[in-house]
């Protein structure tokens, strides 16, 4: 087997009223960016909790970007200026414990700014490779984990088969 | 009981090749016992106080794997944790931690054998030292230990002089273990060690065991507990650094889609949801009922169901306790 | 002393007071929390250099709160606090937590506690609290005794670990905080004994879905100590209960004056130290610096 060039697992949480749609926008425009990150659409910036950072860095993420509505444009007024002050905090203590200020990136991305969209996500994913892999955080416990023995090739094809329709109908 | 002589240089001689065979070798550190990778490090001094943890997480981990799973379409692949059956020597073990392995041993093979505690266990040679401090948060004599009790240890120490020990050998464990260094050891009589045994002091006893037992049986809704229950702030410190507190939980963790791991991690009978049920009830509601189960549990459920207190006197719990609940207080105070 | 326990009888003795929170001496270098609610144990109460523990935090317990209603009338509950414990208390009347109505803190001149108990009183053994400590009189009172001393010398340990720790890189750093948080047993102590750790379920506690996982291994470890930090930046007073609580010595206080500091320089704003100011994280600013965001 060749060995795969390794590509970065970013995952991005974006509000519903700004950034989703702006990347829509993008889509739509038909631009082009990197195919690295997942997107999860939250109803607000101010919705995030921290946690859900944790837990994507927890499972194998190599960066996240979280990315609402510019400031004084919120659907809910305040949500992102409430959210401004935490992840200020959260960066910082993040930083301060060790992980790189890369990995965790904001932005505020409008409807209409699909062109920005595709550039953030071309920079992030740019600095999440310079960057490298990030297994730091989720090896920490690598003590508590097993390598499975390889199930029966037909049986293989039969769970990958089900995950694919499971996909589609989601 | 056979008794040998020891010098400190050839035990700690003893100590290096221990370390050189990959055994793992604890001893008393600053705050816990900890592995240690150079006899130097050793300082057997019978005068220090016990470490802040006791050594129970080397034979009851604070968090543990029990299975691993994996789903597929039609089944769950299962795979039992292994336990690695790393021998582990303890030395400089105080006489309030010696003994509790044994005490655990009882829970752990009550209705069901637990293959993790017991493989870890087997592996053990605890080496006790003679203690020669106490202070204020001590009470081994009360719970029936003392300061020279070699209950559980597999060999005992007593400090002659700067330089020399007495070893006595205590159970076939012990003897097996030395049989290998019998070169370092020499013939020694009993006379020399007893005059040291003799002039160490005991902490006072606090209170009478059975009485407490006798009290806690009659008076489970006494106004007492309530005073205590307002100061106790529900944290499980005095759990955790407890050398023969056991309770654990079960959870499952899963590491991917469609892996995971099934977690045997401590747990504490002080947290307000140890005992809330998935209904929302929770008999144990409110913190002085907590505390009187643990006093409870240690003092009359244990000695009912396995005849042994489930404490050792070391005090950890009160000289570490954020508000300073002193459980010998508390237990001495268990009478009318 | 006299003074303290003649004033806390005559409080409990008229009923304006449900119950006095204070200290008790336990031997000559230790105190523990006492509620006194009789007011023949007011003879009981002591503030020394060894009162340690930040009492406020009984404020944020239910039963000690539902005290005030155990007579006729809703009355108030009285704490003996340190000029820094008024900080907390500050920070919960903010929150919300308790009213100032219902508090009569009895404070003290104070010029410093010890690290810890059975320390001798001195430089060497000052609590880390103290050393940059600027109020020795409580911002806030409604009873103060004792009278201005003089603070002893020691040099900012703390303050000097983080800039060691500020110079490393990303890697050490990691590696310096993964391999303090693996001492963690989770014995949640440093949540026990905070007085602003008052959620009625803490999120670690939370089961469905588990955001952070419950083992003590590596992952889970980090994972409580960053959310518990997080939780705390911005609201922290700085007390040091958590460092003291710990029975694993794990420098909880380290990160959370580091991110005091931070919140200092961004947001020009020191947790619990007016009632007029909103909370940090409750409130907002059009005007906030912006500089993370693309």
């Amino acid at each position: 087997m060749t060995q795969q060039k390794w590509e970065p697992k970013i995952v991005a949480f974006v509000c519903n009223w700004c950034t989703y749609a702006g990347a829509d926008l993008a889509g739509t425009s038909r631009l082009k960016y990197p195919a690295n990150t997942k997107i999860i659409r939250v109803m607000c910036s101010g919705g995030i909790d921290p946690v859900f950072i944790l837990k994507a860095f927890e499972r194998g993420a190599d960066g996240v970007l979280v990315s609402g509505c510019h400031p004084n444009d919120c659907h809910y007024n305040a949500g992102n200026f409430h959210a401004r002050r935490r992840w200020d905090l959260f960066h910082k203590l993040l930083d301060f414990v060790g992980i790189e200020k890369d990995r965790l990136q904001f932005s505020w991305i409008s409807a209409s700014e699909g062109k920005k969209f595709a550039d953030v996500i071309t920079k992030v994913t740019k600095d999440i490779m310079a960057l490298g892999p990030f297994k730091a955080y989720q090896n920490m416990n690598s003590e508590f984990t097993i390598e499975f023995p390889e199930l029966e090739a037909v049986a293989l094809k039969e769970m990958l088969h089900e995950e694919e329709v499971s996909d589609g109908r989601a | 009981m056979e008794e040998k002589i020891i010098t400190k240089e050839d035990l700690l001689k003893l100590c290096d090749d221990i370390i050189a065979k990959g055994h793992t070798l604890l001893a008393p550190g600053i705050a816990e016992y900890v592995p240690v990778t150079n006899a130097s490090q050793i300082q057997l001094d019978s005068s220090a106080l016990p470490t802040k943890a006791s050594y129970k997480s080397y034979v009851f981990p604070k968090a543990e794997p029990i299975l691993y799973y994996k789903r597929s379409k039609n089944d769950v692949q299962l795979i039992d944790a292994d336990v690695d059956g790393k021998k582990i020597i303890v030395l400089g073990a105080k006489p309030c931690d010696t003994n509790s392995i044994n005490i655990m041993r009882h829970l752990f093979n009550w209705d069901y054998e637990d293959k993790f505690f017991d493989l870890r266990q087997k592996h053990f040679i605890i080496i006790g030292l003679m203690c020669n401090s106490f202070d204020d948060y001590c009470f081994c004599t009360s719970v029936g230990s003392s300061p020279v009790s070699e209950e559980g240890s597999d060999l005992f120490l007593i400090p002659l002089d700067e330089e020399t020990f007495a070893l006595r050998i205590v159970t076939e464990k012990g003897d097996e273990f030395i049989q290998q260094y019998s070169g370092f050891l020499k013939e020694g009589d009993e006379t020399r060690s007893f005059a040291v045994i003799e002039k160490v002091k005991h902490p006072e006893k606090a209170f009478d065991s059975k009485q407490v037992h006798e009290w806690l049986g009659n008076n489970f809704e006494s106004p007492k507990w309530d005073g205590i229950g307002n100061v106790c702030l529900s944290c499980a410190q005095c759990a955790f650094v407890c050398p023969v507190c056991h309770c654990f939980d079960i959870v499952d963790e899963d590491y991917s889609y469609s892996e995971g791991r099934r977690m045997k991690n401590w747990d504490g009978c002080q947290f307000g949801h140890f005992t809330l049920h998935a209904s929302g009830h929770n008999p144990r509601d409110i913190q002085s009922k907590r505390y009187r189960q643990r006093v409870n549990h240690k003092f009359r459920y244990y000695v009912d169901k396995f005849g042994q207190i489930l404490c050792t006197g070391c005090g950890r719990c009160s000289r570490g306790c954020p508000v300073s609940i002193d459980i010998k207080e508390i237990v001495a105070n268990c009478k009318d | 002393m006299e003074e303290l326990r003649k004033y806390a009888k005559e409080l409990l003795e008229k009923g304006e007071v449900a119950a006095v929170i204070g200290y008790q001496q336990v031997n000559e270098r230790r105190t523990k929390p006492i509620i006194v609610t009789d007011p023949a144990d007011a003879t009981k109460l002591v503030f020394n250099e060894y009162c340690l523990n930040n009492l406020s935090v009984y404020f944020t317990r239910a039963r000690i709160r539902s005290l005030m209603r155990t007579k006729d009338k809703p009355t108030k509950l009285a704490i003996t606090a340190k000029p820094c414990d008024v900080h907390s208390i500050i920070a919960l009347i903010q929150e919300n937590q308790i009213q100032r109505n219902d508090v009569h803190i009895i404070s003290f001149y104070c010029h410093g506690v010890v690290r810890d108990f059975g320390c001798e009183f001195s430089g060497d053994y000052l609590a880390s609290k103290c050393i940059t400590c600027e109020t020795h009189k409580p911002l806030y009172y409604d009873k103060i005794f004792g009278e201005d001393k003089v603070t002893p010398q020691a040099s900012d340990k703390s303050l000097a670990k983080i800039k060691e720790l500020e110079k490393m890189s990303s890697k050490e750093r990691f590696d310096y905080f993964k391999s303090e948080f693996d001492k963690c047993i989770k014995c949640y102590a440093c949540r026990a004994v905070c007085p602003l750790c008052y959620c009625q379920r803490c999120i670690t506690d939370k089961t469905i879905p588990r955001w952070i996982e419950s083992s003590s291994h590596g992952r889970g470890n980090f994972a409580w100590n960053i959310v518990r930090a997080f939780h705390l930046s911005g609201r922290c007073t700085g007390c040091g209960e958590c460092d003291r609580a710990c029975p694993m010595d794990i420098p909880l206080s380290l990160i959370n004056r580091r991110m005091a500091m931070e919140v200092k320089d961004l947001f020009s704003f020191v947790s619990g130290r007016s009632l007029e100011t909103p909370t940090l994280v409750g409130s907002f600013d059009k005007k906030d610096n912006d500089e993370i965001f693309m």
